[in-house]
């Protein structure tokens, strides 16, 4: 286990879903030092990058309430996510569900970061909302901060 | 949320957990009898028939994988099916086969999750796979592994382990070397003895003593020593036997008001049951001999009509899925092609395979020049749709004095024998769309 693995997790065709994904395309454009973009294929997969790194950035869309586009930056090691409610995926387990299973495991990674970039629309096959696409640059900032912080 | 009053009692559930996609539940107790069950969904409705209309024969198989992200191989393995057979082709037996291993991959990963992550903790007393991995991790971390080695089966032979990319119609884009599949030998070894384990961990839960008279419908291989997955055609314990063309014969499926998903109905029976338990009382004899002797150690006999039992079935089956999936690799020489040129052809093709839920229908109209005119897709579990209500009515009828929180429980876990994909069972026939 070493050096920060950042995923991007999402759904293209569903709107703002697919944020996660291209502030994960970003990351590895601007690529950083000691910093591998890992796709996973289901939130599930989350866990075998948790097996390899010591520091892991999962970045999402996330609904809080905030408005549409802004970043945040929450350390998901330390505390139980600040997410839990039922599943948000159609496959039954989201990001909080594997990072809640990945802590019952004892498999976190040393560090874990989630940076959200908070969605306005998730309609099946719309493009990202215009305050969402502008946050892509803040978004990978922050994720580039976090890694560089372990 | 909850509503009772003297004899009268309504439990609804706003939001089934532990299901694929979104779906509700209503049971109307009046008078201390159990008057009305509706299983409610209200994911948006899928769009996929429309969508296809128009589209050129070679795109079904990558749009209509989209559907489910639990089981886009069966959805590629009927359309593939469906379209090679309206344009009059049979694939070569070696790319048959790789299918065949893919399709191993899904029931092995779609199974795995199922039984550990969604329906065990309803048998061990736990709210969700996360309370249960805090008190059980290796029983957790067991249901991990089993579910990865079916996502590596998807990733080597399919190119990733959702949605995968590699399955045309006629084949594979690629084949994957003899070397490249000798790779799954050590991970397939190690998930049989893993489906083995499983077997015995879950035929030692308690199960409601609660059988229903079920008419179960599966395919049945040409292939005589083969347990049903890419091909065949339909049996069911009542003794039809058809075909996939004959499948809109035999099956209708109507639109209920109260839900956006088609309710099937098996002509001169009504509900009817496809899934695990159908496949396993129609073909427990085409079973390998590890998955026929974890049975035996089981207490299965040749049919189960126990519901809640379906998670033993569905763990002999990850057994069966493993141990084809060695025989499969063990002999595997490579494909001379990896794909048979298809060349359009004007006509009407039908596809079935055995989706980890259950049967999965596709039909398709092409024209000469290979576009599709109409499309047809029947998901495992519209099929079973009614069979879960009738399971609900009986099965709550005898639990009135449960409180309702049990109560609701107790129809949760009702609803999951079937592991139900409620994103596949939305769809619609007939789509207009007006624009202004």
């Amino acid at each position: 286990m070493s050096g920060c693995a950042v995923v991007g997790v999402g759904t293209e065709d569903r709107g703002d879903d697919a944020i996660g994904a291209l502030v994960a395309d970003r990351v590895r454009e601007l690529g950083a030092a000691g910093v591998t973009v890992e796709p996973v294929a289901t939130p599930l997969e989350l866990l075998d990058v948790f097996d390899r790194y010591d520091s892991v950035v999962v970045v999402d869309a996330v609904r809080s309430g905030a408005e549409p586009g802004a970043v945040t930056v929450s350390v998901l090691n330390e505390s139980p996510s600040p997410a839990r409610r039922p599943s948000a995926g159609t496959h039954g387990l989201g990001v909080p569900e594997a990072v809640e299973l990945a802590r019952a495991l004892d498999r976190l990674p040393a560090r874990l970061v989630l940076v959200g970039v908070e969605l306005a629309d998730v309609t099946t096959g719309a493009d990202l909302t215009e305050a969402v696409a502008g946050a892509v640059d803040r978004a990978a900032s922050e994720v580039l901060r976090a890694a560089e912080a372990r | 949320m909850t509503h009772k009053s003297t004899g009268d009692r309504i439990l609804t559930v706003d939001t089934l957990a532990r299901v694929e996609g979104e779906g509700s539940m209503r049971v109307q107790v009046r008078a201390g009898t159990v008057t009305d069950v509706e299983l409610a969904i209200y994911e948006p409705p899928r769009f996929f028939e429309a969508l296809l209309r128009g589209r050129s024969y070679l795109e079904p198989p990558d749009i209509t994988a989209r559907i489910c992200g639990i089981c886009p191989v069966a959805y590629q393995m009927s359309a593939c099916q469906a379209l090679e057979a309206a344009c009059e082709v049979t694939v070569p037996e070696d790319i048959r086969l790789l299918r065949r291993l893919l399709y191993c991959g899904e029931w092995i990963e779609s199974h795995a999750l199922h039984v550990y992550l969604l329906h065990a903790p309803d048998f061990l007393g736990y709210e969700s796979a996360i309370d249960l991995a805090r008190d059980h991790r290796e029983v957790v971390e067991q249901g991990l592994r089993l579910k990865k080695a079916g996502n590596t089966i998807m990733s080597v032979v399919g190119g990733r382990s959702i949605h995968p990319v590699n399955v045309r119609v006629g084949g594979f884009y690629r084949t994957p070397s003899r070397d490249e599949l000798s790779m799954l030998l050590p991970v397939l070894t190690e998930a049989l003895a893993d489906a083995v384990a499983t077997v015995k961990l879950v035929s030692g839960f308690d199960f409601p003593d609660f059988e229903q008279p079920y008419e179960y419908v599966s395919l049945r291989s040409a292939y005589e020593e083969e347990y049903p997955l890419e091909s065949g055609s339909l049996v069911s314990t009542g003794g039809l036997s058809f075909t996939a063309a004959e499948f809109d014969d035999y099956i209708t499926e109507e639109h209920v008001a109260r839900s956006n998903a088609l309710h099937a109905r098996l002509r001169g029976v009504d509900a009817y049951v496809v899934g695990p338990l159908a496949r396993y009382a129609l073909n427990a004899d085409r079973l390998g001999p590890v998955a026929r002797a974890a049975a035996a150690d089981a207490g299965l006999g040749p049919v189960c009509r126990n519901p809640f039992r379906s998670i033993v079935v569905r763990a002999v089956e990850i057994v069966y899925a493993c141990e084809e999936a060695l025989r499969i690799v063990q002999g595997w020489h490579g494909a001379a092609v990896p794909a048979v040129p298809v060349p359009p052809r004007a006509g009407v093709g039908h596809g079935v395979t055995e989706a980890p839920r259950g049967v999965c229908y596709h039909r398709y109209e092409l024209d000469a020049e290979g576009t599709v005119l109409d499309a047809r897709i029947v998901p495992p579990t519209s099929q079973n749709q009614r069979s879960i209500e009738a399971d609900l009515l009986r099965f709550v009828q005898a639990r009135l004095h449960l409180d309702d929180h049990q109560l609701t429980h107790d129809c949760e876990q009702a609803i999951r024998n079937y592991d139900p994909c409620i994103s596949c069972a939305t769809h619609f026939l007939d789509l207009t769309v007006e624009r202004s």
